[in-house]
């Protein structure tokens, strides 16, 4: 899978052969997919701004394996950044079904959490988790650059936490909490 | 060319145009009486230099008017003491001149020289309909479109006067006053 792992010299040094290492399944594909955490490069607004700022240099989204996607196809997690207007609504669920299993959805700012400012707006969607079931949910209005990676850092902790033997190939979306999709 | 200069020149050619009670900012601000005149006015102002058309929009100007139908809780106020009544604050504030009309608003501008004309223009808010500037203009056609999807003025000859903002399923002109919002799939 092309990773390389901290202490692997060390490790098959006192195996026998020297190139065999046993490890669980789980612990295997947990490990690539939370280092390999793909989005969908797509913004809705001012915190699609801070999302841009995680990804350039200084703060650097590359060391934690977070690489931006220009097809959804490719991508593993959609960062929701930003108001999600009625029109829009369809679209990211559009993205949201092209984008292949298991994925995971982060909903960034207030906008995107409950609306935020729209609250009570004509056009605005109170929150994506009513179209999209969410995983982490950033608070701030916008969020900082150090808030989204600490959500993707949270993320990762609760990929590790998935089991092929339970729910099959479930993803953190079934973990109660998340509305059912189609609501 | 002062402002003066400008408004004799538009006066001597249209004379039942005169200047508005309130200018927009330090512009010239004229206001048309009846829609009849517009389209003659801005095909004379295209052709006398005022050949770009940087805005047109339109103001409501109905009162405040009940909350009705909408998601917000009336004056939701927690200091209230329980049982007292909210005061409405939805009134129309006395003393301001509020009329059923739509106030639309055209702003030329003559990049060379260096000069800005506001005409404004006031339709009743039941029968909003004003000739189209789109043949004249390109601006003009998707601002033409807004301001029909969120005021419901509409532009009389325009080639293609559809909504282009909000969603399909969305009832009404948000931006009147009295508008009041249908609930659709993505509210409670």
């Amino acid at each position: 899978m092309g990773m390389i792992l901290e202490k692997l010299p060390g490790l098959t040094k006192g195996l026998p052969g020297g190139e065999l290492v046993l490890t669980t399944a789980d612990y295997l594909i947990d490990l690539g997919r939370r280092q390999s955490m793909w989005p969908m490069t797509f913004g809705l607004a001012c915190c699609a701004i801070e999302m841009m700022a995680s990804y350039a240099s200084r703060l650097d989204f590359d060391r934690m394996g977070v690489i931006p996607r220009a097809s959804p196809r490719q991508a593993d997690v959609m960062i929701v950044a930003g108001t999600v207007c009625k029109k829009m609504a369809d679209p990211i669920l559009e993205i949201y079904h092209q984008m292949p299993e298991p994925r995971f959805v982060i909903s960034m700012g207030s906008c995107a959490n409950c609306g935020g400012p729209y609250y009570d707006s004509y056009s605005v969607v109170k929150g994506v988790d009513r179209i999209v079931p969410v995983d982490v949910y950033i608070a701030g209005c916008p969020p900082r650059p150090e808030a989204l990676q600490y959500a993707v850092i949270k993320l990762q902790e609760k990929i590790k936490r998935m089991s092929l033997a339970k729910e099959g190939l479930a993803t953190p979306q079934m973990e109660k909490g998340s509305r059912p999709f189609g609501a | 060319m002062t402002q003066d200069e400008l408004f004799a020149k538009i006066a001597a050619r249209f004379p039942k145009i005169e200047k508005a009670a309130v200018p927009v900012k330090d512009y010239l601000t004229v206001r048309l009486p009846s829609k009849d005149d517009l389209l003659p006015l801005a095909q004379w102002l295209k052709t006398s230099g005022f050949d770009y058309l940087d805005m047109l929009t339109g103001t409501d100007f109905l009162g405040p008017v009940d909350m009705k139908g909408y998601i917000r809780q009336q004056n939701f106020n927690v200091f209230l003491p329980d049982g007292a009544t909210p005061e409405i604050e939805s009134a129309a504030t006395p003393g301001y001149a509020y009329k059923p009309v739509l106030d639309l608003l055209w702003s030329f501008v003559s990049i060379k020289e260096r000069a800005r004309v506001i005409v404004k223009l006031e339709v009743p808010r039941d029968a909003a309909r004003v000739p189209s500037l789109a043949g004249l203009f390109k601006t003009a056609d998707w601002q033409e479109r807004e301001t029909f999807d969120l005021l419901g003025v509409t532009y009389e000859g325009h080639p293609n006067l559809v909504k282009i903002l909000t969603p399909d399923f969305l009832q009404g002109h948000p931006l009147r006053k009295d508008y009041a919002h249908v609930k659709d799939r993505f509210d409670d």
